[in-house]
């Protein structure tokens, strides 16, 4: 249980600093940070799975400028590692055991969008700082104030990481002989819906006139062909 | 004075640390003067890196793959004006006030609203077939146009200083981007096919009633449109599904039963 | 004249404003009226270069602008209407141009101004500029993009707080 809990930890601080401090290629993306996961704490599958599920949900929402958008990346990471642990612990590494981590922690994450906002507004006292340091020629001082903000931002997604692990943890175990009764029937298709409803809000919000016509045409034949050559 | 190679190596290495420090007075200002400072000190005198430094500090924001771009013309620039002195038809801080907010909104649209979910809808159909690799394939597909665009663009700009503003002018990139965003709605329209289709054949229902899936979706895109969260969306469609399928499960064994 | 949307925006045409509200407003033209970039041919080039070109744009200053909204040149179109400062607001106001609704986006950091929200910062004449639009009546809302919640401008202003 620790173990994948520290090594779920170092992944949220990686991937997590590439959404906004440093790089931006995108190990931040569900699709990339939660198979990272799970090929450490060797359950690949599982991080694939809900990769997969989590990629489209806020993929509309864009890093423009001062909107922050909510942290899907350490949504991904920890709910790959709830459901590995809890999994193991628990006996299921199953669908049901995904889904619940899952719609555990997309609420719970929404506090990532806070942490960001206090992160960025606690290095709202860099540029005095560096001001400061300018003022008396100390310029290489400015570069390491600068690379303090990563410090932050680091918190951010830790804390973040953190928190949707122990709601998790706290809620999934003592509810689950219930949750399993009630997800038996529908989980297969929830695990459908997810990316379902992430591509209805691309739809909805993407900057493309007539994005629901193209969308249906290109639903339509593609989904005529299959039935077509389906045996 | 010409900067080396090294150096400008050095500059465009620290602009992957651009947004280390991003705040809401300065947004990249500070990760902008950290990018520039290796460049600054080959050009000036200690005594004259402060007098250059302060004026980097200052508000500055765009498009992290297009910062280079700037960075790049800029080094040109102070590269001028530490050899001719200052240039009094040319202030650098215009300059980069003028690309900054065009070049955000180019990046924005092109990389963030085009290439990210093309690249996600195209990998998804790998990950979907439970290929390990797909994370690989994604940060391939995906980071190829982006480091174009770092690595290239950083070198134009250096070579073409404030003349760089014309490709952006003359390549119509704004209009790319909503080819590109075409480009990803009509990938995920099939991939929602497959995975609508594959699912209903994997459970062997009858498989023409998945196209009545559009009805929920386009009434979900248009709540989306109006407003609604996405999270509130997610919870009332798997509210929606827990309860049918607890009701559906009650009924079919009512009636073997 | 069919305005979808007013906003205040030092940043003017950027991402925020082409990826987010163009589409949740599905506005088909945006007209800029800022008299310093209507005096610079470069930043105009350069707005009017981000733009997709489906889109119209129409940059000028806020005279030309405001005589531009009020002739019936535009009225096919579902317009997104961006000015610089609060004054430029004010001023498009007295000149005779009737909008109900005033959305403030970046108004960003600057000398002498202060800190009302992450991205709204002002000074006393800006303050004094809003206070004239809201008492003419116009709904002054902060909201950086559709997906954030809308705020009155007078939650973010401690000293004028409505008594509640």
């Amino acid at each position: 249980m620790w173990l994948e809990l520290i090594i779920g930890a170092a992944l949220a601080l990686l991937c997590g600093l590439d959404r906004i401090a440093i790089l931006q290629i995108l190990i931040s993306r569900p699709i990339v940070a939660a198979p990272l996961t799970g090929i450490f704490l060797g359950e690949p599958l599982i991080g694939l799975q809900i990769g997969v599920m989590v990629e489209l949900l806020w993929l509309a929402r864009l890093p423009v400028g001062a909107a922050v958008p909510p942290d899907d990346t350490q949504v991904a990471i920890a709910a790959t590692v709830l459901s590995v642990a809890l999994g193991r612990q628990l006996e299921s590494i199953s669908i049901e055991m995904m889904l619940v981590c899952l719609l555990v922690a997309l609420p719970v994450g929404k506090v990532g969008q806070y942490f960001d906002h206090r992160a960025r507004n606690y290095n709202g006292h860099l540029p005095a700082q560096t001001e400061r340091a300018l003022e008396q020629g100390l310029w290489r001082q400015a570069q390491v104030i600068h690379l303090r903000g990563i410090l932050s931002f680091g918190a951010s997604s830790l804390l973040t990481y953190l928190i949707i692990i122990a709601v998790g943890l706290l809620l999934i175990p003592p509810a689950w002989p219930l949750l399993t009764r009630v997800f038996s029937h529908s989980a297969s298709f929830l695990q459908l819906a997810l990316p379902l409803v992430g591509v209805a809000v691309i739809l909805g919000t993407v900057n493309v006139s007539r994005s629901i016509t193209l969308f249906c045409a290109s639903f339509g034949m593609a989904f005529l062909l299959m039935w077509l050559v389906h045996p | 004075m010409k900067l080396g190679w090294q150096t400008r190596l050095h500059v465009w290495l620290r602009l992957l640390f651009l947004q280390a420090s991003w705040n809401y007075q300065r947004m990249q200002g500070l990760g902008f003067l950290f990018a520039l400072l290796p460049g600054l000190r080959k050009l000036y005198p200690e005594e004259k890196i402060r007098e250059a430094s302060k004026r980097h500090a200052g508000y500055f924001n765009t498009h992290p793959y297009l910062a280079p771009l700037v960075a790049g013309a800029v080094l040109k620039l102070e590269e001028e004006r530490a050899t001719h002195g200052e240039d009094r038809s040319i202030d650098i801080d215009d300059f980069k006030e003028i690309v900054a907010a065009p070049y955000a909104a180019i990046g924005d649209a092109l990389f963030w609203g085009g290439l990210r979910p093309l690249a996600a809808a195209i990998t998804l159909f790998f990950a979907i077939k439970g290929i390990i690799w797909a994370p690989l394939i994604f940060l391939l597909l995906y980071n190829l146009v982006p480091f174009w665009f770092r690595i290239v663009f950083f070198e134009y700009g250096y070579r073409h200083g404030i003349q760089s503003v014309d490709f952006i002018q003359e390549h119509n990139l704004a209009d790319w981007a909503i080819h590109t965003k075409e480009a990803a709605v009509v990938v995920l329209g099939g991939l929602c096919a497959f995975l609508v289709f594959s699912h209903l054949a994997e459970h062997h229902l009858p498989t023409w009633p998945g196209l009545l899936t559009l009805i929920p979706m386009v009434i979900l895109g248009l709540g989306a449109r109006k407003g609604l969260s996405t999270l509130l969306l997610i919870f009332l469609t798997c509210l929606t599904i827990v309860i049918f399928g607890i009701f559906w499960a009650d009924l079919a064994g009512f009636l073997n039963y | 004249m069919n305005l979808v949307l007013t906003r205040i925006d030092n940043r003017l045409i950027h991402g925020q404003v082409l990826e987010a509200w163009v589409p949740h407003v599905q506005a088909n033209c945006i007209v800029v009226a800022s008299d310093i970039v209507a005096a610079n041919p470069l930043k105009r080039l350069m707005m009017k270069a981000s733009v997709p070109s489906r889109m119209r744009v129409e940059i000028g200053t806020v005279d030309d602008m405001v005589r531009l909204l009020l002739t019936d040149a535009l009225d096919d179109y579902r317009i997104l209407l961006l000015f610089g400062t609060p004054a430029e607001a004010l001023r498009a106001y007295r000149l005779g141009l009737g909008y109900q609704q005033l959305n403030l986006g970046n108004l960003h950091a600057d000398n002498g101004k202060e800190r009302f929200s992450c991205t709204v910062f002002l000074d006393l004449p800006d303050l004094k500029d809003l206070e004239s639009l809201d008492q003419a009546g116009i709904k002054i809302t902060a909201r950086c993009i559709p997906a954030d919640t809308e705020r009155s401008w007078r939650k973010l202003i401690p000293e004028i707080r409505e008594p509640d």
